[in-house]
């Protein structure tokens, strides 16, 4: 953990410059590369820059498109500097990080950023239901010999035993992560992009959608979809000169929790207390990082694989006590007329789920003032990624 | 179609010993040798203390029910729904957190005593389990 705010060398000092991203759909009918491509074009024609211009590119260390063939789909002829990190849904805000780095270092002037997945017609994450199984399955580090063989198999069962420990201790109720899904749907239901625009969602359907793993019902999980998200970075200096108005990068931090277990995911389950987020640290970082704390966000976009991740993710980051975030989603706070309106294109749950990416773009394009459901005013935005096993996080400012 | 169970990988440098003190109807977790700290999942060097004597030990083979859920959804054909997931915290050490399964959906409380039990998969390795202590 970093105790010298001074230490942080990238407050404010790299900008998001550009977004693209291509439809969210099931079935996109093209390559990931083929959406990757698309999704960095268009973020660099709305940045006012050409392929010329770009010398960096991040990734996830899951997506199956590396940074040299994206550079090759999209013609970079100056790639020198590319990086991967993760994992998963942890990656898209550590890619901020990765791209500060670059740029300040020099290593980079205009590093792209992207994640592109088809999360539903090909690689459906936590399992289709049509394949047969492996005969071995975990070793070689992963400790997965110790969950996969008994069928705790996906994040959704993961989670669901995680949301069963936060029920048990706290008395979070199942109307509470319903609150986390129906804002999340009507923030979607006013943003034309969003996979659920035209599907409202009421308690009553919430609560009566099939159970897929107890305590966690259809809504709360997040959607599978293809798509793909691209964003440019580059020095705050340069980006005053581009097309659009600069969103600054004020801070970056990731956070490994205390109760640190080797292995992916699963070893959640064997945390002392399970629902003790890695992002509880990274946001103790982040916010002596971006000199600013959880009262001066205006806006944020919380990585919500499942419902119970936005909830554990409100207590982490400091916006309630610990046990309290189901009260606070239920209070209508974190809806588009609350104190903290989150995910307001939809998040995962309603707008697409590309993997924490569509989280960056969201933010960017609230801070510009262009987003389809614009939150008046939003200067400042917390963006969140994946919960496990590691936290990550951004605060990204509105230039002054 | 045949449907083959995940069977766990037995040859892990770190947890081989688990599996082969099953398949002996034992059940074993790793601890430091130095500190007494339980060490799960296993790791060779004790981040606690620092030292890198550590050994697996015998467990009673007794332990609380934590958390479960009921799984309702399949997801995978070796998996049939609904059964139910349960994480058991060992009386032994409370460090150490392992997975049973369940069939259906069975009555349980939290905290209620847990008991291991040992399951031979078909052709395969062998697996401790977990149910309500009689």
């Amino acid at each position: 953990m970093l105790d010298d705010e001074t230490a942080f060398l990238g407050r404010d000092k790299c900008a998001v410059v550009g977004i693209g991203q291509t439809a969210f759909a099931r079935d996109s009918g093209r390559s990931v590369l083929s959406l990757a491509t698309e999704a960095a074009l268009k973020a660099l024609e709305d940045a006012g820059l050409t392929v010329d211009d770009v010398d960096g590119i991040v990734r996830a260390d899951v997506d199956t498109v590396t940074p040299y063939s994206l550079a090759a789909a999209l013609g970079v002829n100056n790639l020198s500097y590319w990086g991967d990190t993760g994992p998963g849904g942890v990656a898209p805000c550590m890619m901020m990080g990765l791209a500060i780095g670059a740029i300040l270092s020099g290593q980079a002037k205009t590093v792209i950023a992207f994640r592109s997945l088809n999360g539903r017609s090909e690689a459906r994450l936590g399992g289709s239901g049509q394949r047969v199984g492996a005969e071995t399955v975990g070793g070689f580090g992963t400790y997965d010999e110790y969950y996969l063989p008994y069928g705790l198999l996906s994040a959704g069962q993961t989670f669901a035993l995680m949301a069963q420990r936060h029920m048990l201790e706290y008395g979070t109720t199942a109307e509470q992560l319903g609150a986390v899904a129906l804002a999340c749907r009507e923030h979607a239901n006013l943003t034309p992009h969003a996979q659920m625009q035209s599907k409202p969602l009421t308690m009553d359907e919430y609560l009566s959608a099939r159970m897929i793993s107890t305590p966690l019902r259809l809504y709360d999980f997040c959607l599978e979809s293809d798509g793909a998200c691209a964003v440019v970075i580059t020095s705050a200096e340069r980006a005053r000169d581009l097309r659009k108005p600069p969103v600054l990068i004020s801070g970056v931090a990731g956070g490994a929790p205390p109760d640190r277990r080797a292995g992916m995911m699963f070893p959640v389950v064997t945390r002392q207390d399970m629902t003790d987020l890695g992002g509880r640290r990274a946001g103790e970082t982040l916010w002596k990082r971006a000199g600013l704390g959880p009262s001066e966000i205006d806006i944020a976009q919380l990585y919500d694989c499942f419902t119970i991740s936005v909830i554990l993710q409100l207590e982490a980051y400091g916006f309630c006590a610990k046990g309290e975030g189901g009260p606070f989603a239920a209070s209508g706070a974190i809806r588009r007329d609350g104190s903290l309106p989150i995910n307001t294109g939809g998040g995962h749950l309603s707008e697409g789920y590309v993997h924490g990416m569509n989280h960056i773009v969201q933010a960017v394009r609230q801070l510009r003032g262009e987003a389809d459901m614009q939150i008046a005013g939003a200067e400042t935005c917390l963006v969140t990624g994946g919960p496990l096993p590691v936290g990550s996080s951004v605060v990204f400012r509105k230039a002054s | 179609m045949t449907i083959h169970p995940l069977f766990p990988n037995v040859t892990d440098r770190e947890t081989h010993e688990f599996f082969e003190a099953a398949a002996e109807g034992r059940l074993v977790f790793r601890a430091c040798n130095a500190c007494d700290h339980a060490l799960h999942p296993p790791t060779a060097h004790c981040p606690y203390c620092g030292a890198w004597d550590t050994a697996w030990r015998d467990a009673e083979g007794t332990g609380k029910l934590h958390a479960w859920t009921t799984v309702t959804h399949q997801i995978h054909p070796a998996f049939p729904a609904p059964y139910t997931l349960v994480v058991v915290e060992l009386d032994d050490a409370p460090e150490v957190r392992l997975i049973g399964h369940m069939d259906g959906a069975p009555p349980l409380v939290a905290d209620m005593p847990m008991e291991v039990w040992f399951q031979a998969l078909p052709n395969g390795p062998t697996l401790p389990q977990w149910r309500p202590a009689a």
